[in-house]
């Protein structure tokens, strides 16, 4: 509570950000996305209908050029459909001007990107605090509020970081935390281990299971089977339409250990000592998470 | 958000330092040289008014006017009319004479020196002190009695006598046709900064000396010009006026037959010229001004295509356009007030330096510092802002995908 | 491989049209101003020796020096004098009069305006060529027979008649104290422009006329100065300092006593003023040229580090650090050249339109224009070494692993 205590009074939010809780939190109706191209006008996706619940942990998989990072874009507010309707907590956000989208990335949606899209020569600290500066949240909230989430994802003790300084695994867990700092009713991850190996891949999307199983609606986009396997919805894309929906049985996380000896090879800048505190950060670290669940209610 | 932007400012100046500080050398470059321009004609107008002030600023001279065409005897002034018109203002008047010199050969000995003879009253201390260090100044005595005594500065003594007290010692020179025998009575020390040694003819190698004006104007003689020296700087306008129309109604003319010149009028001349030199001048310096903003704007384009995905990035993340507009105009200010804070230092300090090898006062005001920061930061938002806003309407998808 | 490179530079430079738009632009400012600013200078150069040369460049005045103290009468001039001057030096003097002017009312009907006469000789048009439109010039008749006859311009003609053709009419005026008829024999045109109108003093309201000096200047009258028209531009200073000697040793004087003021020497001191003003001007104007230069500089090291993998490839290619280095400095060098063309077209562009709008032919010297191009080519090169030497010097391996 006292985290909350602060000085500034928070600006006046829009209705739409601050009272519509859906229990449908994503819903698609006769979604449509033309690309203009001056001399042809390609279709991108036709007629999407599509509803994700609060609380579901969706894959949403395609060859490149299926629509999937179309659907991905559309959904993240980055686009605008060119038809059709696109409510996100019950709001339709198909018609609003770029800042009011701005405000809806801000509070609502979570990014994570196959690039980790960090900022470069900024520090992993600044990098998480960046979503709450453009919410106008104060110094010292965002400072305490972004270590918590480092912690929360293993890089306590890499706050301090460029990212440059940080092994691929070890960014896109900043990323995550960065997604996590307005507390977003949606994460959406765009291919979030293409770049990443096979141990930091099984890293991440196990940080996506615990995150879902904290109740954060996660969305997926991937070519990847393994990575689908994650997830417990599995929507398919073909030529910008959806060739299937299913539930999937939740594949059972492998352990912990295999992933921290992983991050030890690839955490090729780390310091002797910090080397040392990270061969036995795997059983630590789920204490971390319970630790870090109790101060993600306290922060509630 | 205002401190976080700066921080932001700072660290993407800092980045890229070699850049950031040739950018800001055209500010710096830019300022600085506006800054030396107004400060050296700022300078050079105090100078001139501490040169007025040396020789009286109340001082004005009385004539017919140049463009007369008819001009008669009677136009002139003579001893009389001059009594008359100390009557007439009596005490408003400081100091008048008959405005009278001559330069003649001064031979002492074996020396023969060029020396300018100033015809003055035993009051005109009063009205231009001088330091004293040997004998006594000209006193009612010798102006009544035409008594043939001098008073000169220390360096004239050396010149003529090779001493500097030269008190009692006597030379010989011709006036108006006349060969006489003159005494020297009274040394003073002259006290003048280089600038107005050189302004007001430093005599290195010839004299002056000051002698009863009543050796140079004769009671019956005509003489072009009276000298005036007012009581009060406030009214001396009026004053003049006053004096003008009674001349001129005494001489039967019109007032602006008469003319007269005053040194405050000079000196306001002199400053509004050295003012429109400066200001134009200055305005010249300030196309490097405009130079170094057009180098902002081509550096921060190049900024905002290199930081494009870092602009997707902060979109993403839910920045707005105006928080990426604010983001690079910062930016852009900051570089262009630092360049303008070191530009004034550097303007400022090379005419503090410059005053300081010449031996002057030099002035740079505070007004100008200030508008130079403000203008500098102006040019800085100024040049941003098409940068600035081409950064904040960045598509963010496109952005995203920048290589 | 100069014409290669000259083709890498220009597609360089068209990659990125913006940014070296920008940059030239320091240097289009830098070069235009300081090309308007000498042109300006020029100019005005030209005009006031074609003033000088409307007035009659042959032309000098000899009076008295004003620091003489102890002038007499006879330091003045009589007509008698003049005529000697005339026997003595015949030949060389292309006219001599006694500088006689006045300027009185003159009255027609109910119309008043104030007029200045000009006492001239008969072969006064011989030095000062008038375009007569009506009547004739005064005649030697004229002079001899001191008739009051006089010739004025059309604009005088308007304002005191209502009429250019004002042959055959009279006015009243009052010359001396003497109240004439006067009849007006001739009417000329005045061709002179706005610059020249502005500098001769315009005269709107009032009047001119010329008048014969015989009616100015009595038999025995003395007068301040003479004023003389050399026959020989070439020979005349020679001459001239001839007269001055004789004139001195025929009053008993120094030729120093005497003053000579010549058209040449006075439009030599204008000449000098206008060329060190444009020159310091043009000086300061440069500061924006060093600009624009560090802003090549600036941009040229950006564009280095953005292809630092293509010369990274380059040099695996077999390209030694000199053939980087031309590259880079040709691409500097272009930049720069191509902003001083266009900067020249600019500033003499702006003078030539300032000039026509101004009616007077302004002046742009080839001799500056090659100077400006010689010198943006010099500035690209100078603020393009840095640049292309860390270019040249770039490990090829890193240079190849650049990201």
């Amino acid at each position: 509570m006292k985290l909350l205590n602060r000085k500034k009074p928070e600006p006046k939010l829009p209705d739409y950000i601050t009272e519509n809780v859906s229990e449908e939190l994503i819903r698609l109706e006769d979604l449509v996305k033309i690309y203009d191209t001056g001399a042809l006008k390609v279709l991108g996706l036709k007629r999407i209908n599509l509803t994700i619940h609060r609380g579901e942990f969706v894959a949403i998989m395609g060859q490149s050029g299926s629509g999937k990072s179309t659907l991905m874009n559309i959904l993240g507010c980055l686009d605008r459909p060119s038809m059709g309707h696109y409510y996100l907590d019950g709001v339709d956000v198909a018609a609003m001007n770029p800042d009011e989208l701005s405000l809806i990335r801000n509070r609502k949606i979570g990014f994570v990107f196959q690039s980790f899209n960090l900022i470069s020569r900024t520090s992993a600290l600044k990098n998480v605090e960046l979503p709450m500066t453009y919410a106008r949240k104060g110094k010292r909230f965002r400072e305490q509020r972004a270590r918590i989430l480092l912690e929360r994802v293993g890089l306590g003790k890499r706050a301090e970081h460029m990212p440059n300084e940080l092994s691929g695994g070890q960014r896109q867990r900043v990323a995550i935390a960065r997604a996590l700092a307005n507390e977003p009713p949606l994460l959406l991850a765009d291919e979030p281990t293409g770049n990443l190996d096979t141990a930091a891949s099984v890293e991440i999307m196990e940080l996506f299971s615990q995150l879902h199983k904290e109740g954060t609606t996660v969305v997926v986009v991937t070519h990847e089977e393994e990575i689908a396997a994650f997830t417990e919805r599995i929507i398919r894309f073909r030529d910008g339409e959806i060739v299937s929906d299913s539930s999937n049985v939740r594949k059972e996380p492998e352990s912990c250990g295999t992933g921290s000896e992983t991050e030890k090879q690839e955490a090729t800048n780390a310091t002797e000592t910090e080397e040392q505190g990270w061969e036995s950060a795997g059983e630590p670290r789920e204490y971390e998470a319970d630790r870090n669940m109790k101060e993600r209610e306290k922060l509630c | 958000m205002l401190i976080e932007n700066m921080k932001m400012a700072f660290s993407a100046i800092r980045a890229n330092k070699m850049r950031s500080f040739l950018t800001m050398l055209g500010i710096i470059i830019g300022i600085g040289s506006v800054i030396s321009i107004v400060s050296i004609g700022d300078t050079m107008r105090s100078m001139f008014e501490g040169l007025y002030r040396e020789i009286g600023v109340t001082q004005a001279f009385l004539y017919i006017g140049y463009w007369v065409d008819d001009v008669r005897q009677s136009d002139y002034f003579t001893l009389d009319e001059m009594e008359r018109i100390k009557e007439v203002f009596g005490d408003e008047i400081a100091y008048i004479d008959s405005n009278s010199y001559v330069s003649a050969d001064a031979i002492c000995g074996r020396t023969t020196v060029k020396f300018s003879f100033n015809g003055i009253d035993y009051n005109y201390q009063e009205v231009q002190p001088v330091d004293m260090v040997y004998g006594r100044y000209l006193n009612e005595g010798d102006v009544l009695g035409r008594r043939k005594n001098v008073v000169m500065d220390t360096i004239s003594a050396m010149n003529l006598f090779g001493v500097e007290n030269a008190v009692g010692k006597s030379f010989r020179t011709t006036l108006y046709g006349t060969t006489e025998e003159y005494t020297v009575v009274g040394i003073y020390q002259k006290k003048l900064n280089p600038f107005q040694a050189m302004m007001m003819g430093a005599n290195t190698e010839g004299g002056e000396a000051f002698i009863p004006y009543t050796i140079l104007t004769w009671p019956n003689d005509y003489f072009y010009a009276l000298r005036f020296f007012a009581r009060d700087e406030a009214t001396m306008d009026e004053l003049y006026n006053r004096i003008k129309g009674y001349v001129a109604k005494s001489k039967d003319r019109k007032p602006e037959d008469f003319r007269f010149n005053s040194a405050k009028d000079e000196m306001g001349q002199m400053d509004s010229m050295m003012g429109g030199l400066a200001m134009a001048v200055g305005g010249i310096a300030a196309i490097s001004l405009l130079v170094g903003g057009i180098g902002i704007m081509n550096i921060m384009l190049v900024s905002v295509t290199e930081r494009t995905r870092e602009i997707g990035i902060r979109k993403s993340l839910g920045a707005r356009t105006r928080d990426i507009m604010i983001q690079f105009l910062t930016e852009s200010a900051i570089l262009s007030a630092c360049g303008g804070i070191v530009g004034i230092l550097l303007g400022g300090g090379l005419v503090m330096a410059g005053g300081a090898l010449l031996g002057v006062q030099a002035i740079v005001k505070p007004g100008v510092v200030i508008l130079a920061v403000g203008f500098s930061a102006m040019v800085g938002i100024f040049f941003g802002m098409y940068p600035a806003s081409k950064a904040a309407k960045k598509d963010p998808i496109e952005a995203l995908r920048y290589e």
